[in-house]
């Protein structure tokens, strides 16, 4: 019961009453504040044809196709070490209205998520539910320190380090490089 | 034999109408190069490359950031599939050879700046052979 108070909790922080906050800086290169409205569009299906129902249901990349017929490919939500598949996929073939950040280098214009609500009135949310999917999924309390670090706990993260290591040569590199 | 081809007609304007206006034509490739977090690689937020990013790349894999591919020649490409595996947000051989070096044939759609990788077939994995955790440490804390 708790545990169920704390998610619920939890989960009324996703949703940000009235206005929505101004896309937060990060400091990016060549950051830019942005909000537009666009239609969420399933990346591989845009461009293929393989158009799986819900957009993939958060298995593939997302997009964000805006009234000119520009692509917005979406890189990041507001979660450390996260994406944004899991903040737009409910919204598959509808308008929303995006507030982030594009950051432009190396020849690339890319997009960080922070805000999104549905077209015309929906309720602002916060990109980050993400990690209340990913405390669901392992059973913790998404406000628990071991979601807080989900990717240190990570089980998929997890078996992949102790496989390969935390450098991906070997447990015995690793070994070697942190007792020096 | 008639109503087969008018249901035929019909499914081919359902498929027309259905599929997406602006659906590029592929062009072939063979293309060799890292595996790489398209996020820290094009932000720079962070040293991105190599074993010293490695431990970091496998979080914004899982994490569901795309991954990518940053061919020999610095091109970048943003990886939707691989074999027969739709799945690009935390698919579990995109895992396996994050930060690898690896020559793939597959398809490139290129829209709006970007290259959308669609990979038939990894034709060799080197594994990881960028080397850069005696420069940079295990980012992103660099310990």
């Amino acid at each position: 019961m708790r545990r169920s108070l704390s998610g619920f909790a939890f989960a009324l922080t996703l949703v940000v009453p009235g206005l929505a906050l101004a896309a937060e800086s990060w400091g990016l290169i060549n950051e830019e504040t942005a909000r537009f409205e666009a239609k969420v569009v399933d990346v591989l299906c845009e461009l293929t044809g393989d158009c799986p129902d819900h957009c993939g249901a958060g298995t593939r990349q997302l997009g964000l196709l805006t009234d000119e017929g520009r692509l917005v490919l979406v890189l990041k939500n507001q979660v450390p070490f996260a994406g944004a598949a899991e903040e737009l996929f409910d919204f598959c073939g509808r308008r929303v209205v995006a507030d982030g950040l594009f950051s432009t280098n190396r020849g690339h214009k890319v997009f960080a998520l922070q805000f999104v609500r549905a077209v015309p009135d929906g309720e602002w949310r916060r990109a980050n539910r993400f990690l209340l999917g990913w405390a669901e999924r392992n059973g913790v309390d998404p406000k628990s320190k071991e979601a807080k670090q989900w990717f240190r706990n990570d089980p998929r993260v997890k078996a992949r380090i102790a496989a390969d290591g935390r450098l991906g040569l070997g447990l015995a590199a690793d070994q070697e490089y942190l007792n020096r | 034999m008639k109503t087969a081809s008018g249901a035929f007609l019909a499914g081919a304007l359902v498929l027309a109408l259905s599929a997406p206006s602006t659906a590029a034509t592929p062009e072939r490739v063979s293309v060799t190069g890292e595996i790489i977090d398209s996020w820290c690689y094009l932000t720079e937020i962070m040293y991105p490359e190599g074993s010293a990013h490695h431990e970091c790349a496998l979080w914004c894999a899982a994490g569901g950031v795309p991954v990518g591919l940053r061919a020999d020649d610095g091109t970048v490409y943003i990886i939707l599939k691989i074999g027969d595996e739709a799945t690009s947000v935390a698919n579990p051989r995109l895992m396996k050879i994050q930060s690898h070096e690896v020559s793939v044939e597959g398809d490139v759609f290129m829209r709006d700046g970007f290259n959308y990788l669609v990979i038939d077939r990894v034709a060799n994995d080197a594994g990881i052979v960028n080397l850069t955790h005696d420069d940079y440490g295990i980012q992103p804390s660099g310990e």
